[in-house]
C-alpha cells in the first residue's frame, strides 16, 4: 500500500506541466528587472542604449509570457530605472543565439529547451531568470519562490562568472543553491 | 533576523552608490510587500501554523461551483448536514452531525454564524462569484484573535481584498438553472490613494421543491393519535434573498457591513409535519464592523467595534388538518409565527509587538454582549382547536425573551522564530461567560521547515463552543428545550501534517488527527431537553494533492478517512453515527486553449452508522459527477459557463435523526446551471 501510494506520487510528480501561480509571476516580474540592474556590468547589455527583456516561453504558454509582458509594462512604464527598455516575446523554437536580449526571462518548458535558453545566456554573457527553481539545475542563473517568505535563488556556479557581476549586497540577500540542493 | 536584515541593509547603503542603494531597498520593499500578500491571500499557506485548505474562486467557477455550499463539500473531512428547517450545516471531521456552531464562518474576518443557532445557513447560497478565496481550517487550531472555532474555521474573502497594481474585479453575474433558479448580481471597487470601497450586490430565488416523507408523524412526533396524518409531498426548499455588501477602507480606518435579507421554505416543518409551499422562514443578517489597525514601532495595533443583528422568524402551518393536540382537535390545522430578534454588541483589542527579535507576541481580549431584543409567539388556538393565531407570547413563549449573555475573551500568543526552519506558536485563551466558563485554554504548535519541498507540523490545541441560543433558551417546545446550566462542549485536538511541496502549484498535504471531544450538547425525541450527555473521540487521516498531469490542466483531489466512539453519560462506547468513514472528492480542468475548458468534479460519501437505537438501516454512500464547460472571451471579457451537475442522477439524502423523517432528507437531483459574467 505504502509503495503504491509513493509510486503514484512519483508518477504524478513526473507528468507536471507548466501551470504558473499568479502571485509568484508578478512577484518576479517587479523584481527581476531591478535585479538585472544590480549586475555592475550591466552597461554592456544593453542594445541600441535600450533593455531587451526577452521572455522565453513554450508554445502553449504565449497568454503567460503576454500577462507578464503586460504586468512589467504596468509596473515599470517603460524604463527600468534609467533604462528605458523593450519586452520580447520569444518562443523556444525561436530562440537563437542571434536572438536579442540583454537578459533572458524563462517560462516552464522541456529540459531541453531549459538547458538550450541556458546556454544561449551564458554564450552571451546575460543573466538569465527562471519561472521554475527547479531549473536552476539546468543552467538559469537566479530564481524566486514565495516560501514562508519571498526567498531569490541564485545559482551557485554564477558567482564568480565573468560576465555577470551581481553587487555584494544582492550576494548576502539571495539563497544560493547548487547541484547538491534540488 | 529582521534587525539582522536592517543593520546589513544600513551598511549596505552607506556604502553602494545611490543607483543601486535605491534598488536594493526597492527590491527589499517589493519582497516584503509580497510577503504581506502571500501571507494575507494564504499563498504561503503550508508555512502557516494550521491545517489549511484553500479555494481559489476563479478555478471553482470552471467548474460550475455556484455557491459557497457547494464550495465547502470540495474540502477535506467536510460533510454536509440538514435539518428539519433545511438549517443545512458543514460537518467538519465527523464532529457532531445534528449540532450548529461547531464552526465558525467569516467573511472578511468578520464572523457571521446567528446567535439563534449558531449556523451560517443563510449564508451557504452565497454565489461563488461574490467570493474571492475561500480558505478553511481544519481543528481548532483556527482560533484568532478572541474567536473560538471548536471544528474548524471559515473564511470568506470577498473582492475587497484588492491589491493595488492587480486586475479589476468588476463584474456583473446573471444566472439561470433547474427548480427556476435566477440570480443576478455586481461587484464593483472604487479606489483612490487613501480611499477604498467595496461593494457587491445579488439577489437569487428559485423554486425548489423536493419529494419528501413520509414526514415525522408517521414517527409519531405528534403522539400516536396523529400517526395517521402523515403526508408524503414536495418539501418546500425554495429561496428567496438578496445582500449587499459595503467594505470602506481609508488610511487606518476600515469599515465592513452587509445586509442579507434571506427568505427560504419551511422544509420539511417546524414541527415535522410537512408544510404548505408558501410557508417561510426568514433569517436575515446584519452586521457593521469599525475598525483601526496601526502601525507604531514595534507595535501594530488593531481595534474593532461592531454590531450583529439576526432573527428566527418563521410562519408556517405547524400541524395538518384534523390534527389532536392533547385532546383537541385542529380541524384546520394549527398555525404558528414564531419571532426571535437577537443583538450582539462586541468590541476588541490586540496588539502586536515584535521588538524582541524573533517574536511576536500578541495580547488581547473581546468583550462581547448578546442579548434577546425582541420575541412574539403566536399559534393557532390551543383551547379551542381554532385555526385562528393566538398570541402566547407572554403566557406560553417559544423562546426566553430576557435571554443574554456576556463573553470576555483574553489571549496571549507569542509566535517565535527558533530559526530559519524552526517556529513555534504558544499562547492560552481565557474566557469567561455570564453562564458557565470555557476557563483556560492552551494551544502550541511547531513548524519545521526542512526545506521548501518538505514541511512537518505539529498542533495541539484546546478550544470550546459555547451552548447556542436555542440550546439554552427554547421553551414550551416538544422537540427542543434549553437549559442555562449547560456547559461548553469542549475539544482537545492533536494533529500531525507533513506538506510535499513539488513545485509552487503543486502538492501533497498530509494529516493525522486525534480529537478528544467533551459536554458534547444533545437531546432527543424521547428527551427534548438539552444536555452535556456525550464524549466522542474522533480519529482520522486526510491527504490532499493539488497540481496537474500535462500542461494545461488542473487536478486536485483529497481523501479522508475518519472514526472514532461514541458514548452518552459515561455508558458503552458506540461507533460513531451519521458520519462518513470515507470522504473523496476532487476535480479536474482541462483547457482546450485559453479561452475554452472543460471541469469535472467527483464526490464520493460514504455510508452512515445509525445511532443507538434507531434501527434503519445505514445512510446510504452516493457519488455525484457533475460537469462543466467555460468559455472566455477575452475581446469582450466575458463567460459563459453551463455546468450539469448530479449527471448520473444519484439519490443524495443527509441524514434525518431517529423519530422523524424516517427517510432522511433527499436532495436535489440532476441539474443545470447557466451562468453569464462580465467583467470590467
Amino acid at each position: 500500500m505504502i509503495r503504491a501510494l509513493l509510486f503514484s506520487t512519483l508518477l504524478i510528480q513526473l507528468l507536471f506541466g507548466y501551470n504558473y501561480d499568479d502571485l509568484v509571476l508578478k512577484a518576479q516580474s517587479s523584481i527581476f528587472p531591478k535585479i538585472m540592474l544590480l549586475d555592475k556590468k550591466v552597461q554592456n547589455k544593453l542594445i541600441d542604449n535600450k533593455i531587451i527583456y526577452t521572455i522565453v516561453y513554450d508554445t502553449s504558454d504565449y497568454e503567460t509570457a503576454l500577462h507578464v509582458k503586460e504586468y512589467i509594462n504596468t509596473t515599470f512604464k517603460g524604463h527600468f530605472d534609467k533604462y528605458p527598455y523593450k519586452i520580447n516575446l520569444v518562443d523556444f523554437s525561436h530562440l537563437s543565439p542571434n536572438t536579442e536580449a540583454s537578459a533572458l526571462y524563462v517560462l516552464k518548458s522541456s529540459t531541453d529547451n531549459i538547458k538550450k535558453a541556458a546556454d544561449i545566456a551564458f554564450q552571451k554573457g546575460i543573466i538569465s531568470f527562471s519561472y521554475d527553481v527547479n531549473n536552476l539545475k539546468d543552467g538559469l542563473v537566479l530564481s524566486l519562490m514565495i516560501e514562508k517568505s519571498t526567498i531569490l535563488y541564485l545559482n551557485k556556479k554564477y558567482l564568480h562568472a565573468k560576465n555577470i557581476d551581481f553587487i555584494d549586497s544582492l550576494l548576502s540577500m539571495v539563497k544560493f543553491i547548487d547541484e547538491n540542493n534540488f | 533576523m529582521k534587525n539582522g536584515i536592517s543593520f546589513f541593509l544600513f551598511l549596505c547603503f552607506i556604502s553602494l552608490p545611490l543607483q543601486a542603494e535605491n534598488l536594493v531597498s526597492s527590491i527589499f520593499t517589493d519582497m516584503k510587500q509580497f510577503d504581506k500578500i502571500a501571507t494575507q491571500t494564504k499563498q504561503n499557506e503550508h508555512y502557516q501554523p494550521y491545517i489549511i485548505s484553500v479555494m481559489q474562486s476563479k478555478e471553482l467557477e470552471k467548474l460550475g461551483v455556484s455557491n459557497l455550499k457547494e464550495a465547502l463539500t470540495l474540502v477535506p473531512g467536510i460533510d454536509m448536514a440538514t435539518d428539519n428547517l433545511n438549517i443545512q450545516t458543514p460537518i467538519f471531521r465527523g464532529s457532531n452531525p445534528f449540532a450548529y456552531g461547531q464552526s465558525k464562518l467569516l467573511i472578511d474576518g468578520v464572523v457571521v454564524n446567528n446567535l439563534f443557532m449558531d449556523a451560517y445557513s443563510e449564508y451557504l447560497s452565497m454565489p461563488i462569484e461574490m467570493i474571492k478565496r475561500i480558505e478553511v481550517i481544519r481543528g481548532p487550531g483556527s482560533k484568532v484573535d478572541g474567536i473560538n472555532a471548536y471544528a474548524g474555521s471559515i473564511n470568506v474573502i470577498t473582492y475587497a481584498e484588492d491589491f493595488k497594481g492587480f486586475e479589476s474585479n468588476d463584474k456583473l453575474v446573471f444566472k439561470y438553472g433547474s427548480y427556476d433558479y435566477r440570480m443576478g448580481g455586481f461587484v464593483k471597487n472604487f479606489r483612490t490613494k487613501e480611499f477604498m470601497t467595496h461593494i457587491d450586490f445579488y439577489y437569487q430565488k428559485d423554486n425548489k421543491k423536493i419529494s419528501s416523507g413520509p414526514d415525522g408523524l408517521s414517527q409519531g412526533s405528534l403522539g400516536a393519535a396523529n400517526v395517521g396524518l402523515s403526508q408524503s409531498e414536495k418539501a418546500p426548499l425554495w429561496l428567496d434573498e438578496y445582500s449587499l455588501g459595503l467594505n470602506v477602507k481609508y488610511k487606518d480606518f476600515t469599515l465592513k457591513a452587509r445586509i442579507l435579507k434571506h427568505k427560504q421554505g419551511s422544509a420539511y416543518g417546524i414541527n415535522l409535519a410537512l408544510p404548505q409551499d408558501s410557508d417561510r422562514l426568514k433569517l436575515p443578517s446584519y452586521y457593521a464592523e469599525l475598525g483601526y489597525a496601526k502601525k507604531i514601532n514595534d507595535f501594530n495595533i488593531d481595534i474593532k467595534a461592531g454590531l450583529q443583528y439576526g432573527a428566527f422568524d418563521s410562519k408556517a402551518k405547524l400541524v395538518p388538518d384534523g390534527a389532536n393536540l392533547g385532546g383537541v382537535v385542529f380541524l384546520d390545522g394549527a398555525y404558528g409565527e414564531h419571532y426571535a430578534k437577537q443583538r450582539v454588541l462586541y468590541q476588541s483589542s490586540y496588539v502586536k509587538y515584535s521588538g524582541i527579535e524573533n517574536h511576536q507576541i500578541t495580547l488581547g481580549y473581546r468583550v462581547t454582549q448578546e442579548k434577546t431584543i425582541a420575541m412574539t409567539s403566536k399559534l393557532s388556538n390551543r383551547a379551542t382547536g381554532d385555526a385562528a393565531l393566538v398570541d402566547y407570547t407572554n403566557i406560553l413563549p417559544f423562546f426566553d425573551k430576557d435571554a443574554h449573555r456576556n463573553v470576555v475573551a483574553l489571549s496571549l500568543q507569542d509566535e517565535y522564530d527558533v530559526n530559519d526552519k524552526l517556529s513555534f506558536l504558544y499562547g492560552v485563551n481565557y474566557e469567561s461567560t455570564s453562564y458557565k466558563d470555557a476557563g483556560f485554554e492552551p494551544r502550541v504548535s511547531l513548524v519545521y521547515y526542512k526545506d521548501f519541498k518538505n514541511i512537518f507540523k505539529a498542533i495541539y490545541s484546546c478550544s470550546h463552543r459555547n451552548p447556542s441560543w436555542q440550546e439554552m433558551f427554547t421553551k414550551n417546545n416538544r422537540a427542543r428545550v434549553g437549559s442555562t446550566d449547560l456547559k461548553p462542549e469542549k475539544i482537545t485536538s492533536y494533529e500531525f501534517a507533513y506538506i510535499r511541496n513539488f513545485t509552487n502549484e503543486s502538492y501533497l498535504q498530509s494529516d493525522v488527527f486525534y480529537l478528544v471531544n467533551k459536554n458534547q450538547i444533545y437531546n432527543s425525541a424521547t428527551d427534548p431537553v438539552y444536555r452535556n450527555s456525550a464524549k466522542t473521540d474522533i480519529y482520522g487521516v486526510e491527504l490532499e494533492y493539488k497540481g496537474h498531469i500535462f500542461a494545461n490542466d488542473k487536478v486536485y483531489v483529497n481523501y479522508t478517512y475518519l472514526d472514532g466512539r461514541y458514548s452518552t453519560d459515561g455508558g458503552k462506547k458506540y461507533n460513531l453515527p451519521n458520519v462518513s468513514h470515507h470522504l473523496a472528492k476532487g476535480y479536474y480542468i482541462y483547457s482546450f486553449s485559453g479561452t475554452l475548458s472543460l471541469g469535472t468534479t467527483l464526490k464520493y460519501v460514504s455510508s452512515k452508522d445509525r445511532a443507538k437505537g434507531d434501527a434503519r438501516s445505514k445512510v446510504k454512500a452516493y457519488t455525484t459527477v457533475d460537469t462543466a464547460l467555460n468559455y472566455k472571451n477575452r475581446y469582450y471579457n466575458y463567460t459563459v459557463n453551463v455546468s450539469l451537475k448530479n449527471i448520473f442522477d444519484t439519490d443524495v439524502r443527509y441524514p434525518s435523526p431517529q423519530n422523524t423523517y424516517v427517510d432522511d432528507y433527499a436532495q436535489a437531483r440532476r441539474t443545470f446551471l447557466l451562468t453569464l459574467k462580465k467583467s470590467f
